[in-house]
């Protein structure tokens, strides 16, 4: 193949990986979203904390496997208890204030983890192996091929979740109208508590796979900063939606990175936020998204 | 209203409160000395973001000056010492330096947090005659001459042409395919004009210059765009994580340069943590390597293991340079003698001449005219299978090219 | 109980110091404030300058977010534009500071317009993100503009001079800092009164109405951006003077947190708020300080635990518990203080 479209393809590729990890993030973003209305700043922190989490058992010997299992677990019944004490007694306050809770929460959280886990550095024992995949030029390394697997595995579980189960339909029915829900006899509260739950949990599996590629300190939560524009470009309640918007950012962030880097440099860095306010001044909802209709 | 001047009231209250609960200090004639003690204050980062670049520097300083006070002090004084966070930012930095002087009234200030904070107090530093030590190596500290200010470590310049130096010298390259990837701070700025200069001096021009922050999750456009220009030498002026990241992701696309780093990455960590990905990598340091046998790091690593300092989970060039440090300060601080003040311990400092830390840092000497550091360094290659970065030069100081 | 408060115009109405008592208390604070800078150390004179600093930003970021109900989370940007922009004009073409400083404000004022246009649409959550995406490339721009900016090296500014005498020391900036916060506080408690104040109300309650009933949302929108960043571009310009150094990485989007944390914990739309919450969030750390050195040197345990993460902590914990529990903030509570004792003794 020529260089240039090899040079090219082989971008693509990486961005599809970065974007996957990306994707995963998103997911527990629109999950919360989905059933509650609500954006979760907060979610970084939860990456970060269950890469902690892991990091600990992995330290103290556990195998990783069930590292994992575990931190999953206790991710959930964090969730639960943030759930319980933060956001059941902002139920029914204005959008502005849960958000500012969540920002708040998020503030807190990472201090917090800082004053418990240490601030420095820490090397994330990694269970891939770290060799690649080669084909016909193109590479591609474990770790990220198990992170797109991982990803495509979640947002199809969910997706189908959301649309074929009891519980994800009620999750539907909350987040579209809590009031009626009530009233068709869903527990509002349980499927809160469940919902971020089952976000924290998700979010401590992308938690661990950035720690894999990243060094693992505090900073792990900024990454889901970046997502935001994943999220916003999927639109904020579709789960396929997650999906194609981190791949999208993913990749369109390599590829600047790739061709423009030289000239303006630091831009790769810009070009999600770039996207976001573009996608916000075009078509607010995302792709995926359903137009909000206000009435008066 | 009546809410306006309550708010004048409570406002008021607060002011009260602060300056209630201000610990009463007492005010020495010389400020923060008495007959038995000093106090020593310093800036550095503890927590926050970067914190893991201030906490072994500042554990080194903490364990050094402990153990001089279990030693007896110096001149019979104990050295009273104050640790305040800035989380690397410049507001809090300028206001643990209004603290530090004006409520703890200490004699002298270790050090004034990084670059930016430094440079955002030279005023104050020059008012006020704090002696400093900053963390810092950039030149603008010592060019023009600052009375207080006095610099240990080779500055970003040095690192850059030292590697140059090896490249074109040691390893006889020719022509080389050179390439700089930086962080966008300082140090990654100078690293990257250091480098631009020191090209052109050799004749060579850069083949591409790339941006990787701090906090990246991803180098693979980095890497490829590297790789499709076939760049043997990859200079990086960047922190331990970025480069850690950086080599890692080289490693899985199979991309293998020789790849430099600057001070702040030279440390027995990046080869921890990257193990194979790090069969090329090179660093530039200042300080000893943590495994050297000399006397200076031999005690070092005592005053480590004394205090319960794991070396596998700290960075510990930054440990050793902490100690260099601390034990440059101590040797001022004796030099000034019993009659100690601002003005006798810059005197004490500036009377070092090839001061020996037995392998810590190189020899260091000051003068009235210039706090410069030393232009020495060493490079080190990181070697895999033990995990730790090894010298392969001895200290050694820029060929100068002339015109 | 207050009594024989009668008004006899249409002028005492409408005075915003109405009676004797409460004159009485104003005149002693400004004494009080005025000569602070003579029996105070200059830790607490530079603290005052930097809470100064934090009224006008949170006063601004009021009048946007808790007047006019736009969440922002890129104040920190126009904070920035204004201190560079002060920065840049007092370096490079040594103006003096009373041009210096509003052309930050106008600068950023000019910025704010452009943003809030493309944001008309935009509400809730979309609005914040747009706002934060705005704060960030705002922050690429100071940093990648070397030629304007410094970028990372910073800009040292020097100090201000008025009429020959350097405004250097803290205590001169400070009446720098008194002059600029006062007049700019008495400017938003009248805002909120007139016209333009009313209907930037009307807008956060209910904007669809607001429109119908012939507010023009796009002026008014338009202008609520203006304003706010009218007063975090002066509020720049006093950091920039009150730190003499500038620097990129100062200006990021946990400032703009920051300045959120202050109304919301102050108390939204209310301009007595945005004092108590902006003077608290900045005297709380170092109130935490003092008192943590106090228990260090107590018990010995816990000397040399705390470091400043401490306060970041904490601050989280206030902005989550004001919320849950005050969601109207200090102003609130202090509104609920004064009618108690106005009511006494029927103080329910």
């Amino acid at each position: 193949m020529a260089e240039g479209a090899l040079y090219f393809i082989q971008l693509v590729i990486s961005g599809l990986a970065v974007g996957s990890l990306y994707a995963l993030v998103a997911l527990g973003f629109v999950l919360i979203y989905k059933a509650t209305d609500i954006l979760n700043f907060a979610h970084g922190e939860a990456m970060m904390v269950g890469a902690f989490v892991c990091y600990a058992l992995v330290l103290y010997g556990v195998d990783f496997f069930w590292a994992i299992v575990i931190t999953m677990g206790v991710a959930m019944i964090f969730g639960l208890i943030t759930e319980r004490l933060v956001l059941r007694p902002m139920i029914g306050e204005p959008q502005f204030a849960v958000v500012m809770v969540t920002i708040g929460l998020s503030i807190f959280l990472r201090s917090l983890s800082g004053i418990v886990f240490g601030h420095d550095n820490k090397i994330f024992p990694s269970p891939f192996s770290q060799q690649s995949i080669a084909f016909q030029g193109l590479v591609l390394s474990y770790t990220h091929l198990w992170s797109i697997i991982i990803s495509g595995l979640m947002v199809i579980l969910f997706f189908l979740f959301f649309k074929y189960s009891r519980v994800g339909l009620s999750m539907r029915g909350v987040a579209n109208d809590q009031d009626t829900a009530m009233l068709m006899g869903i527990s509002v509260k349980r499927v809160f508590a469940l919902t971020w739950g089952i976000s924290f949990a998700i979010g401590a599996v992308a938690g661990i796979f950035l720690a894999n590629v990243m060094v693992l300190n505090i900073g792990l939560s900024l990454v889901a900063i970046k997502a935001f524009p994943a999220v916003v470009l999927g639109g904020l309640e579709s789960v396929p939606g997650a999906i194609v918007g981190g791949l999208a950012i993913g990749v369109l962030e390599t590829l600047v990175g790739g061709y423009l880097d030289q000239l303006l440099p630091g831009v790769k860095d810009l070009t999600a936020f770039v996207i976001l306010f573009l996608v916000l001044m075009i078509r607010p909802y995302g792709l995926f998204g359903q137009e909000e209709i206000e009435r008066v | 209203m009546k809410r306006k001047s309550k708010t004048g009231l409570m406002l008021l209250a607060c002011v009260m409160i602060c300056f209630g609960v201000a610990p009463n200090s007492e005010s020495a004639e010389i400020r923060g000395v008495t007959n038995d003690s000093m106090r020593i204050g310093m800036i550095l980062v503890k927590t926050g973001p970067v914190a893991a670049l201030g906490l072994p520097e500042g554990w080194a300083i903490q364990d050094t000056f402990n153990g001089i006070n279990e030693a007896g002090g110096i001149s019979g004084r104990k050295i009273d010492f104050i640790w305040e966070d800035d989380q690397f930012k410049t507001p809090l930095a300028i206001s643990a330096f209004n603290k530090l002087i004006f409520r703890d009234k200490v004699l002298s200030i270790l050090t004034s947090g990084g670059t930016p904070q430094t440079i955002a107090l030279f005023d104050q530093i020059d008012k006020h005659q704090v002696v400093n030590i900053p963390n810092a190596l950039a030149d603008e500290m010592f060019n023009p001459h600052r009375p207080y200010i006095f610099i240990i470590g080779a500055t970003y310049e040095t690192q850059i042409e030292l590697m140059f130096d090896y490249i074109m010298n040691d390893l006889k390259a020719k022509d080389p395919k050179i390439a700089v990837v930086y962080a966008e701070t300082e140090f990654g700025k100078k690293g990257l004009e250091a480098a631009r200069k020191r090209a052109e001096q050799y004749g060579l021009k850069l083949v591409s210059e790339l941006v990787l922050n701090i906090g990246s999750v991803d180098a693979s456009s980095q890497v490829l765009s590297l790789k499709k220009d076939n760049v043997d030498f990859v200079v990086t002026c960047n922190l331990v994580p970025p480069t850690i990241t950086f080599l890692k992701t080289a490693e899985k696309y199979d991309y293998w340069p020789t790849t430099f780093g600057i001070n702040w990455s030279c440390d027995d960590m990046v080869v921890k943590a990257c193990k194979t990905a790090a069969k090329n990598y090179i660093g530039v340091n200042c300080v000893g390597g943590w495994a050297d046998d000399t006397p200076g790091m031999k005690r070092v690593r005592e005053i480590a293991k004394k205090n319960d300092r794991d070396p596998a989970k700290m960075l510990t060039s930054l440990y050793t340079m902490g100690v260099g440090v601390a034990t440059v300060y101590a040797e001022g601080l004796k030099r000034a003698g019993k009659n100690l003040t601002p003005e006798s311990f810059k005197n004490g400092l500036e009377t070092l001449k090839d001061f020996d830390t037995g392998g810590i840092v190189p020899p260091v000497t000051y003068s009235s005219t210039s706090h410069a550091p030393t232009t020495m360094s060493r490079l080190y290659r990181a070697d895999p299978d033990k995990g730790v970065m090894v010298a392969i030069t001895d200290w050694r100081t820029p060929k100068v090219i002339k015109k | 109980m207050r009594s024989k408060t009668f008004r006899e115009s249409y002028e005492e109405d409408i005075r915003i110091f109405q009676t004797l008592w409460v004159r009485f208390w104003l005149v002693l604070f400004i004494v009080a404030l005025l000569s602070l800078p003579l029996w105070a150390d200059p830790y607490i004179i530079y603290m005052a300058n930097i809470s100064g600093i934090a009224i006008v930003a949170a006063l601004g970021l009021n009048i946007l977010t808790g007047l006019t109900g736009q969440i922002s989370l890129g104040h920190a940007a126009f904070v920035a534009l204004g201190a560079y922009t002060t920065a840049i004009l007092a370096t490079s073409l040594s103006m003096p500071f009373w041009i210096t400083i509003p052309s930050g404000g106008i600068v950023a004022a000019l910025f704010g317009i452009l943003l809030g246009f493309p944001c008309l649409r935009l509400k809730g959550l979309y609005l914040a993100m747009a706002t934060m995406s705005f704060g960030v490339v705002v922050e690429y721009a100071v940093t990648h503009w070397e030629s304007l900016t410094m970028g990372v090296r910073g800009i040292s500014v020097p100090a201000p001079s008025f009429f020959g005498f350097s405004l250097g020391d803290p205590g001169k900036l400070f009446y720098m800092t008194v002059f600029f916060v006062a007049l700019l506080t008495i400017a938003a408690k009248n805002l909120a009164r007139t016209r333009v104040g009313r209907a930037f109300v009307a807008i956060r309650d209910r904007d669809v109405a607001a429109g119908i009933i012939g507010v023009n949302l796009t002026k008014y929108k338009v202008m609520a951006f203006a304003i706010s960043s009218f007063y975090g571009g002066v509020a720049g310009g006093l950091y920039s003077y009150t730190t003499a150094y500038l620097h990129p990485e100062n200006f990021t989007l946990l400032l703009s947190v920051e300045y959120i944390a202050m109304i919301i914990i102050g108390g939204l739309g209310s301009i007595l708020g945005s004092i108590l919450g902006a003077v608290f969030l900045t005297v709380t750390p170092d109130v935490i300080k003092n008192v943590a050195d106090l228990i260090g040197h107590r018990f010995v345990f816990f000397q040399g635990r705390y470091d400043e993460e401490w306060n970041v902590a904490v601050f989280g914990l206030l902005i989550i518990i004001f919320l849950i529990i005050e969601p109207t903030g200090l102003s609130g509570i202090w509104s609920r203080i004064k009618t108690s004792f106005k009511n006494w003794p029927f103080t329910y």
